[in-house]
């Protein structure tokens, strides 16, 4: 049989030839169906990497998080306000001459007037 | 050998090797196939732990209180370590651990020391500028107390693993911890971890331990705090306590535990810097005689007994009394009382008479109806019963010690629960500090309600022990207790404490208190004031007194309690 180079197309669909097509074709498709296989679990090591990484982000941002709720809790303790009032802006306690107390009048009373 | 010769030949060639391949690849995947998939399990596949969180400790108000962080934990890898010596010096500056120590750790042939264990931020950041490869991080849980010192006895600590060591955090050390997780993921050549997901995934989700509520108002508990510390350290006494507590539910406010003068308050952050007795929560661990804020208890049971009168006159110009084989003598003398009087100036003479009219019978079951003999169950550990003697092993002398505090140990938690009784109506509760549990995994909690132990007294003897009691804060011997704005009722009492090295009631040591509740027209507070071993004045009414007076006006004031005596300067205006 002559093999004509630079024309696989016309030797490939030569009548004599269409076993060898089917052969081909076969190999291709089982190929391509390990590779989609191959393919398949590659992504899931992939997607694995990533929830890995995002469960790590989110891990630090939930300790970013609480360190701030800490670093609030502490900054709004009673002892640091009450200096901060006292020695930082001068605020002073209440003396009990400046203390009115109003009582105020049952409704009742208040109708009457 | 012609064309067609080479041809099959190098075919036949091409077809042996891969023969062999595919040979080999039955051997490895059918024939091996069991023993390589052990080693490559062994190899990729590890238990990841996930860690539980420790819940949260907060007060009534939802305020942080205890808060679990995770932190970086450092460690290294000694058998790669090229310079030893060298690293330990970077790290102990850096770390503060002792260099002698890192070294050693550092020589050995471990593959994994712990070099420092839950470090702060900003030092992890400075070991890791260092660079090396031989040292690596951990993520760790660590206990954060953001308030630090405040209600420091009360919270208690964890330990290095996290376990409940002291205080709230041992009792409710089982709701706050949690259980741990796992789950079963692959690692890849260089370590990665790769969560496999899909059927056969194995994990155990963590549990989130369980969030605890106080009954303690972060303000008040910070009011108290200073006060007593304030006191303290002007009477350079040896300790102090001071109680807050809501009389109509047994909710405790605030609990103050003070260290000895010179001391610092205990910071739960740092419980190696303290030596074990200041973390002790002297408010429930330890007893002492009371002294005179026990004679409420006399002059309830007589008053219920009706063995005497408020109004009625007892004669204490004697200036002392013998009961079996001793003499008390009053602290000076006094001529006829009432027994408001005999109450509100703290004759012993007075006191003793109408205990002997009461007798040992119904005063020792009164004792026991006020709580006394008994813990109280509050939820703190290491809470001791206080010393009670059977009322058949008391002697010819004992009716009159008791009656006026001496021969009976108390803790200060039931003093306060006592005087709860005559701010209430006359019920006992029970003291407690947590109000609920929140159960972060959708489950139901726990909610805890206040729990009347038993009527101690009735309504009408409270009301004229109030009465009495007012005496005491208005002429008597706690003036000094009066908070402007508010009608107070309480008792001085200033005990001699028992000499460890004779046996005898020492000449030099006492415990000032003062015990009351506010306003005493419609009780908000009972607070109990306590301080150990004054240094100069060691009246109660004098060291004690003030400190209740301080902590009744500004807590009053935070609970926006209406003032219901606007004497003293306060303008009072009608609208």
């Amino acid at each position: 049989m002559q093999t004509r180079t630079g024309d696989i197309g016309s030797f490939v669909f030569e009548r004599g030839n269409r076993g060898s097509l089917r052969r081909v074709l076969a190999v291709l498709v089982i190929v391509a169906a390990l590779l989609l296989y191959v393919g398949g679990k590659v992504k899931i090591v992939q997607l694995g990497y990533q929830i890995e990484a995002l469960e790590k982000e989110k891990r630090d941002l939930e300790r970013e998080n609480r360190a701030l709720r800490i670093e609030a809790a502490s900054l709004s303790s009673p002892a640091r306000i009450e200096e901060i009032a006292l020695k930082r802006l001068g605020m002073v306690r209440i003396a009990k001459e400046n203390l009115i107390v109003v009582k105020q009048q049952p409704k009742a009373a208040q109708r009457a007037k | 050998m012609d064309r067609r010769g080479r041809i099959l030949l190098i075919v036949a060639l091409i077809a042996l090797g891969f023969a062999l391949v595919a040979g080999r690849l039955v051997y490895l995947q059918v024939i091996d196939r069991a023993d390589l998939a052990a080693r490559a399990e062994r190899q990729q596949q590890r238990v990841v732990k996930l860690e539980s969180k420790r819940g949260t400790i907060f007060d009534r108000q939802e305020r942080e209180l205890a808060v679990s962080l995770e932190v970086e934990s450092v460690y290294g890898v000694p058998s790669d370590m090229e310079n030893p010596r060298q690293m330990a010096q970077q790290l102990s500056r850096i770390l503060r651990e002792d260099p002698k120590t890192l070294e050693r750790r550092l020589s050995s042939d471990k593959h994994f020391v712990w070099i420092s264990r839950k470090v702060e931020p900003g030092r992890a950041a400075k070991v890791k500028d260092l660079g090396s490869k031989d040292v690596g991080f951990r993520f760790e849980s660590r206990r954060f107390y953001p308030k630090k010192a405040l209600a420091g006895p009360v919270l208690g600590f964890t330990g290095m693993d996290n376990e409940g060591l002291e205080g709230l955090e041992r009792t409710y050390d089982k709701e706050l911890r949690g259980v741990n997780g796992w789950v079963l993921a692959e690692k890849d050549a260089v370590g990665r971890t790769v969560f496999p997901g899909g059927p056969g995934f194995q994990y155990r989700l963590p549990k989130a331990g369980n969030d605890i509520v106080l009954t303690i108002d972060e303000v008040i508990q910070h009011i108290a705090d200073r006060e007593l510390e304030r006191a303290v350290t002007t009477a350079r006494a040896k300790g102090g306590v001071c109680i807050v507590m809501d009389p109509g539910t047994g909710e405790l406010l605030a609990l103050s535990v003070a260290s000895a003068h010179g001391r610092p308050a205990f910071n739960p952050n740092e419980p190696q810097q303290y030596r074990s007795g200041e973390w002790r929560n002297r408010g429930v661990t330890d007893v002492f005689e009371p002294g005179s804020i026990f004679k409420v208890v006399l002059a309830a049971a007589a008053l219920e007994e009706k063995v005497v009168h408020p109004l009625e006159k007892i004669d204490c110009s004697a200036g002392s009394i013998k009961v079996a084989d001793r003499v008390i003598s009053d602290a000076h003398r006094n001529g006829v009382l009432t027994f408001t009087d005999v109450i509100a100036d703290s004759s012993n003479v007075g006191t003793i008479k109408v205990a002997l009219r009461l007798g040992k019978e119904r005063f020792a079951r009164y004792i026991t109806a006020f709580g006394f003999g008994q813990k109280t169950g509050v939820d703190i550990p290491g809470e001791i019963p206080g010393l009670l003697k059977d009322r058949r092993l008391w002697s010819g002398v004992s009716i009159g010690s008791i009656a006026i505090g001496q021969e009976i140990g108390v803790t200060p938690i039931q003093m306060a629960a006592a005087y709860g009784v005559l701010a209430n109506g006359g019920m006992l509760m029970k003291p407690y500090l947590v109000s609920r549990i929140v159960a972060q995994d959708g489950g139901a909690g726990k909610k805890f309600t206040p729990q009347p132990v038993g009527r101690a007294i009735s309504k009408e003897t409270c009301a004229k022990m109030s009465r009495m009691l007012q005496r005491v804060v208005a002429t008597g011997t706690g003036k000094q207790a009066k908070p402007t704005g508010y009608s107070a009722a309480g008792k001085t009492g200033t005990a001699q404490k028992i000499d460890t090295l004779t046996g005898l009631y020492s000449k030099k040591e006492y415990v000032s208190s003062f015990v009351g509740f506010v306003p005493a027209s419609s009780p908000k507070l009972v607070i109990l004031v306590m301080v150990d071993t004054p240094e100069g004045d060691i009246y109660g009414g004098i060291v004690a007194a003030p400190v209740f007076r301080a902590v009744a006006e500004q807590s009053l004031a935070y609970l926006q309690v209406a003032p219901d005596d606007a004497g003293g300067g306060m303008l009072l205006v009608n609208r």
